[in-house]
């Protein structure tokens, strides 16, 4: 069967194939002639960059990946400035990083089309907070588009070049978890020739000192200028193909379900039998089209809007309806949950609730039941990999302070060093925020700290942070903490690819999808930037990386540790495509004494507990040969397999 | 194809086991047969070596990418414990189909936590949730038909056999076929067929 990523890039109009809501998008972007695209990963958005990645090429799109989600903005923004079609994305929490920009420029508008594609995380299934980027779009005055099929997903990218092409504005294409992770059919469009032929499009910048300098003088014109544009897009969104009005015209109850929400509301209609409504589907949470918002409204005698997160359509309802004299029940955020993702049953709960009719299932009995199941059911966090080198790096961080000090760290597959048995990750915030948290920790906690076990440890703080992360925004923490003198220790764990998102490539290697880029070396940043010490060290050596972390807490200032060793899945992912072997290892049963040191200090997960032996065993199938194992174990019972397995 | 409102799989398991190209592969022999498809896929941290869910649905009815809690048709489980973690998306009366070699969780083997014997998930699954029982060591027949990673062939093999399963086994045979590489087609196909056959013997078909 046919890549994805190769169908992505099918000239065959017509043709129905299943896709990812993200490889709709990319699809989407390259039927409407896209020509640059600059993103930094971020799950749940990160398909999409990958899938750009491998079609960029034959498809003449420019296309990088980042350091940054701000770098990534700016290189798109700049391009479409000068005429072209631009695309970037990001997580939720990557807006954040590019919101300084993303600001600052919207009165700036564009020339060619420049889709933001920002990815919500409902649930946090793989993020650190649950923000609602539709509020963005209100804060900048930007409008938001959000699908609510994967086919939707790739006609509204289309449409939003156009959108942004014909108003010089910014749009964001907002997507979540359960629509950029969604699979469904979707039927191809007609390719561009440019795109068909691979040809790289090049644009022209017109300078213009009074857009693109944003000076006070300047930039005072811009406010007006954006809520002028908004206004004229609110408009324009009355008449456009992803809002519409269904169900029962004549029925006097209604549902506003904007972006995916339309999905749930017409599961659980169909679920409760429920025909006599009327559905105002929107495409548009923000800004909502006041016209056909009139049009819905017309002989309502109560609405229910069924929203994910915060009551951004709510809002705007309400405040239309206030200023209209309208006084007719308007639910929304007291029917639907503010917290967490929308799902069937909460859409069939609240429409039940607001229609005054008897759920299809009884919830209460099926809590019940799944309650006494989960009793029995032990917890299976996800877990650093077998094999994986940051395990053995907080293994010997841990060793050698003593599990004493304070582990500040970032985020990457390493946060999991949070969870029993290492718990060497004491703090995480955001991306590069682990070196600004040890700075501050140890202002504020040196003077707590007795002279006589300073003596000892110079250092109590150790932060780890990825090369990915390091680049992302490490670069301004690590110089503020080497200007101000401070006195931490920082672990770089440089697994050579952005590992969490999917092995992204980044300055750390200098690979690029499009050949190789220029590679900077962490140890040479450090070094010209003035860190006190600075050592490299394969983490695969665990007793050598100990030792450099033990000479490193003995250096008064600001240490910086690389822990260089290439990431275990992506290495046994390349080893299995080449069909190469690996050495498996074994546990030796007249040598284990049983200590569970392997278990419950170093806590790999092909290890596991014999209970009747009263022994350590190893999963063969789960065992990826680094040999940790048998450096940590006092007795020897870790041996290689002889010959090797796979 | 018979025109069907929704039919709803729920596929979990621990990350690494394959638990998404099963999915992908039911999801493109629904497609096939001609049904509308939905599948939902958690990506990102969730995947190392923690408990997957992926869900594939088809039919007239279906919307979202999540199958409903309570609307499951069957879960076909990778791990026997993995069962029950998403148990409360299995209809009353549907099905599951499990793979019963246990992967024990780090959590066990450091004695936070107690796996539990197969009797005691099959006493939920046939007790409080009215299901249907079909387990088997999938592992076992997956290194019969030539390497442990044919495990969800066997396993989608097993699927095909439910009752009113609504997708062909000959078009599912056909998209695996078509998705694996070419020198693994044949072992794929011995795993598919030992799926088959385990299914029937628990059937009594």
């Amino acid at each position: 069967m046919a890549k994805v990523t190769d169908m992505v890039l099918w000239d065959k109009p017509g043709e129905k194939v299943l896709l990812l809501g993200n490889q709709a998008i990319a699809r989407g972007a390259l039927e409407a002639n896209i020509a640059v695209y600059a993103a930094y990963p971020g799950t749940p958005s990160s398909e999409l960059t990958d899938t750009m990645a491998v079609v960029a090429k034959r498809a003449g799109v420019y296309m990088e990946y980042s350091t940054n989600e701000k770098v990534a903005f700016e290189t798109a923004l700049a391009a479409a400035w000068s005429g072209l079609r631009a695309m970037t994305a990001m997580k939720h929490v990557g807006l954040n990083v590019a919101a300084d920009t993303f600001m600052s420029a919207v009165g700036m508008g564009v020339e060619g089309g420049f889709v933001i594609m920002v990815a919500d995380d409902p649930s946090m299934w793989s993020s650190q907070n649950e923000q609602d980027t539709r509020v963005y779009g209100k804060f900048a005055n930007v409008p938001v588009l959000e699908p609510s099929s994967p086919q939707e997903a790739k006609e509204m990218t289309k449409y939003a070049f156009e959108l942004s092409e014909k108003f010089k504005h910014f749009v964001i294409l907002r997507t979540t978890t359960r629509s950029s992770h969604a699979r469904g059919e979707v039927v191809l469009g007609e390719l561009p020739e440019e795109i068909k032929a691979g040809k790289r499009k090049f644009g022209k910048f017109e300078k213009d000192p009074e857009r693109f300098v944003d000076i006070p003088a300047h930039a005072r014109k811009f406010h007006p200028l954006i809520l002028e544009k908004i206004e004229k897009i609110r408009e324009e969104f009355n008449d456009m193909p992803f809002n519409w009005i269904e169900g029962d015209e004549n029925a006097k109850v209604g549902i506003i379900a904007p972006g995916l929400a339309y999905a749930y509301v017409k599961e659980a209609l169909h679920w409760l039998g429920v025909e006599n409504v009327k559905v105002l589907k929107l495409g548009t949470p923000f800004p909502v089209p006041y016209g056909l918002l009139e049009k819905f409204m017309d002989g309502l005698e109560k609405v229910l809007i069924v929203e994910e997160l915060e009551p951004v359509v709510e809002e705007q309802v309400k405040t239309w309806a206030y200023d209209r004299g309208l006084r007719i029940p308007i639910h929304g955020k007291d029917l639907v949950p503010r917290v967490y993702e929308m799902t069937t049953r909460r859409a069939v709960t609240a429409i039940a609730k607001f229609l005054g009719l008897k759920l299809p299932i009884d919830y209460e009995e099926l809590d019940e039941k799944y309650r006494k199941a989960l009793e029995i059911v032990p917890p299976r966090p996800p877990s650093l990999c077998p094999a994986c080198p940051h395990r053995n790096s907080f293994y010997a961080i841990r060793k050698a302070t003593h599990a004493r000090g304070i582990y500040p760290s970032d985020i990457g597959c390493y946060t999991l060093g949070v969870l029993p048995p290492l718990q060497t990750v004491d703090t995480t915030v955001a991306m590069g925020g682990s070196i600004g948290i040890a700075h501050g920790l140890e202002i504020a906690q040196h003077g707590s700290i007795s002279e006589e076990q300073r003596k000892k440890e110079k250092k109590i703080i150790v932060a780890t942070i990825g090369d990915s992360t390091f680049f992302h925004t490490g670069l301004p923490a690590l110089a503020n903490a080497i200007y101000n003198r401070s006195n931490i220790v920082i672990v770089v764990l440089d697994n050579l690819v952005t590992a969490m998102t999917g092995d992204q490539p980044n300055p750390s290697t200098g690979q690029t999808p499009h050949g190789m880029g220029k590679r900077i070396a962490i140890e040479d940043v450090a070094k010209a930037m003035g860190a006190d010490f600075v050592e490299v060290v394969d983490p695969y050596d665990i007793k050598a990386t100990y030792e450099t972390v033990k000479k490193a807490l003995e250096v008064e200032g600001v240490s910086v540790i690389v822990s260089r060793q290439v990431c275990a899945l992506y290495k046994i992912g390349q080893m299995k495509r080449r069909g190469e072997k690996w050495p498996v290892y074994y546990v030796d049963e007249d040598k284990c004494t049983g200590c569970k040191i392997c278990i419950n200090a170093y806590g790999c997960p092909a290890i596991y507990w014999d209970e009747e032996k009263k022994q350590a065993r190893i999963e063969p199938s789960m065992c990826w040969g680094c040999g940790g194992c048998a450096q940590i174990c006092p007795f020897g019972a870790f041996k290689p397999v002889e010959g090797g397995d796979e | 194809m018979k025109p069907i409102k929704e039919y709803n799989i729920v596929i979990t398991g621990v990350g690494g086991q394959g638990v998404l190209t099963a999915a992908n592969i039911l999801g493109w022999a629904a497609l096939h047969a001609g049904y509308k498809v939905r599948m939902g896929e958690v990506h990102g941290m969730s995947q190392r070596f923690g408990s997957v869910v992926s869900y594939v649905r088809f039919g007239e009815e279906v919307y979202g990418s999540m199958v409903p809690e309570g609307k499951g048709d069957v879960i076909l489980s990778f791990e026997p414990v993995e069962a029950l973690r998403y148990i409360n998306h299995l209809k009353q009366g549907g099905m599951v189909v499990a793979n019963t070699k246990p992967i024990v969780p780090v959590q066990v083997s450091m004695g936070q936590a107690r796996y539990p014997s197969l009797g005691e998930i099959m006493e939920i699954v046939e007790e409080d949730f009215k299901a249907k029982w079909i387990g088997f060591n999938a592992e076992e027949l997956a290194v019969k038909a030539g390497n442990v990673i044919t495990t969800n062939t066997v396993l989608i093999g097993a699927l095909t056999q439910i009752p009113e399963f609504p997708l062909e086994e000959d078009h599912v045979r056909e998209v695996i076929r078509l998705s694996v590489p070419p020198k693994a087609v044949d072992m794929n196909m011995k795993a598919f067929d030992l799926g088959v056959k385990a299914a029937k013997d628990i059937l009594g078909l």
